[in-house]
């Protein structure tokens, strides 16, 4: 089984374009339980949210904020995923509700492994 | 109000099992201690969707809005609005992730306030507020509200109910910003169930939501302004009026899988039990509509057949009729006074009453019925109540009747329009054995109806029709 990196792209929360109803969360959080239940062997963790702003640190101590929370395209949060194949983790990509959060877009990387 | 939750309330934590499952709530978690990103280790379950009642939510964001603006007021509505968006999103993310906490409703609530917290001292407005000893802002479990209410309203969802039906504000502003804030309906559901578009509702509640900040913010962070109890009369009748909404949202919900949503139905029923527990609210037209809610109740359970399509009234079981909800029902009307019946909730309320006391639909009292959507129209002039008195004198009188007052009737365009007007001609016409009509109109509404359940009904009268059955269906 080799590992893969989900990243979750897409508006921030904190950009409002789109701010689900409370019925809308509950549909939400239905399919995320439904997701996990249905790949329980695939997704190892589950993952967690970004926060939308953070820092980026360069050479010599150079720290600059970023990225800009009201970016539509940012990393909003990520999961872990093993699979036999990218074939498979792109099948588990293709069911996850993250598409409900309109403007989403999962990237996904497979872990070197080292 | 036990006997409301009854078949969720035993086991001990009466809010987890109102809102849980019964095998959700037999679930064992470790206790969760403390901060909001504090969480129980859960056992191997997985979360289940299944597990929320329906509107579990939306009830939570309307307790929260309530629950906050007690304690930090409402002027600080928009802080408090999108702290509770980002408490569900942080829900949202957590649960799957690390199973659903032991109290939700209290990890929800901690998530909101510390991130009000956040806000405001991010804004700068807590090193003010701390100067000024708001209590608001002190760490720990909600503290006693920081504003008493003239009147000492004690529930925190029924003294938001009174904010937002403040008498400065539209009475449609008042009934929007209670479905977004305290009922947690979203724009769409607050749309369809007031016949107003998506775009007009936002008008409506940023409108509304500038004109409460005005009235309620305090820059100084001192004591927020008290509504007078003569302002608290004033803004009875709209507070009845969003309970009544209230209950019609569960009673005859937009989305299939809900056609009775029970929870709202109960919610309405509370709120209007705590509404005559009040001084303020304990006058006739708050019984009237407490019993009114009551008889609309207690035929819950026959409203819907085993495979849960929606039966209509002559189709319904009466057995199946809950007499001891029933008779609660009658108990309301008397204390709302049997005198003249001039007032809406007084006359919808006797109308359902005929509907109770009758031992069959055919032995139903039409001509009293139809006498009663005469005086509602007189009170309260609305097209409904003449389409309501059609089909009751179509039962009385024959539906030739009905349809010669229907036809009488200009109606708006946005009656005309809507699936029911063409329901009921499509029906009275098939009775008149006028197929054709019937088929027209019956097809127009079929095309438009909302729910499954609703569908399946006309679907069965338009089959009727096409094999020539003049027959109530």
């Amino acid at each position: 089984m080799t590992k893969y990196l989900f990243l979750y792209w897409g508006p921030s929360a904190a950009s409002k374009t789109y701010e689900p109803s409370p019925e809308e969360f509950q549909e939400m959080f239905a399919q995320w339980a439904a997701w996990k239940q249905k790949f329980k062997d695939q997704v190892a963790d589950l993952g967690d949210g970004l926060k939308p702003s953070g820092k980026f640190v360069r050479k010599e101590g150079v720290v600059t904020d970023g990225p800009l929370p009201e970016l539509k395209e940012i990393v909003t949060g990520y999961s872990i995923i093993q699979a036999k194949s990218m074939d498979e983790a792109v099948k588990v990509a293709r069911e996850c509700p993250i598409y409900m959060m309109p403007g989403a877009t999962t990237e996904i990387r497979e872990l070197m492994g080292y | 109000m036990p006997h409301l939750h009854d078949a969720r309330s035993h086991h001990g934590n009466p809010r987890v099992d109102g809102l849980l499952s019964p095998a959700a709530a037999l679930r064992p978690l470790a206790s969760n201690a403390g901060g909001l990103y504090a969480f129980p280790v859960t056992s191997h379950d997985e979360p289940k969707a299944e597990e929320f009642v329906d509107g579990f939510f939306r009830h939570e964001a309307g307790r929260l809005v309530a629950t906050l603006v007690r304690r930090f007021g409402a002027g600080r509505l928009e802080a408090i609005e999108d702290a509770v968006q980002a408490a569900l999103q942080a829900a949202l993310v957590s649960w799957p992730r690390r199973g659903i906490p032991d109290n939700p409703s209290a990890w929800l609530t901690r998530a909101a306030q510390n991130q009000v917290i956040d806000q405001l001292r991010h804004d700068g407005a807590v090193t003010r507020a701390h100067d000024s000893g708001d209590p608001a802002f002190e760490e720990g479990e909600v503290a006693p509200p920081a504003v008493a209410f003239v009147g000492e309203i004690e529930d925190s969802e029924l003294r938001m109910l009174f904010v937002c039906c403040d008498d400065e504000l539209p009475p449609k502003t008042q009934l929007v910003l209670s479905l977004k804030l305290l009922c947690g309906f979203s724009t769409q559901e607050i749309a369809a169930r007031l016949f107003l578009s998506d775009a007009n509702v936002q008008k409506i509640l940023g409108r509304g939501r500038t004109r409460l900040r005005e009235l309620w913010d305090n820059p100084e962070g001192a004591a927020l302004p008290e509504p007078s109890e003569g302002q608290l009369a004033a803004r009875l009748g709209a507070v009845q009026r969003v309970i009544y909404l209230l209950f019609n949202e569960g009673y005859s919900s937009l989305r299939e899988r809900e056609v009775i949503r029970r929870d709202l139905c109960h919610e309405a029923l509370r709120l209007g039990e705590l509404l005559v527990s009040h001084a303020v609210g304990a006058e006739a037209e708050s019984w009237a509509l407490l019993a009114l809610l009551h008889f609309h109740m207690a035929r819950l359970d026959a409203r819907t057949d085993e495979s849960g399509a929606l039966l209509s009234l002559d189709a319904q079981d009466r057995s199946r009729w809950n007499t001891e909800q029933i008779g609660r029902g009658f108990a309301c009307l008397l204390r709302a006074g049997t005198a003249k019946v001039t007032l809406r909730y007084h006359a919808e309320a006797a109308v359902l009453a005929e509907h109770c006391i009758a031992p069959s639909y055919e032995q139903t009292d039409w001509a009293a019925i139809v006498e009663l959507y005469a005086a509602l129209e007189q009170i309260e002039p609305s097209p409904w109540h003449t389409l309501n008195r059609a089909i009751a004198l179509a039962e009385w009188q024959g539906p030739e009747a009905g349809l010669a007052l229907l036809e009488a009737l200009a109606p708006p365009a946005w009656l005309s329009s809507h699936y029911l007007w063409d329901a009921t001609f499509g029906e009275l016409y098939r009775r008149a054995q006028k197929f054709e009509h019937a088929e027209r109109h019956l097809r127009r509404a079929l095309a438009r109806v909302p729910t499954e359940a609703e569908k399946r009904i006309y679907e069965r009268r338009l089959e009727l029709c096409l094999g020539g059955t003049p027959k109530p269906a």
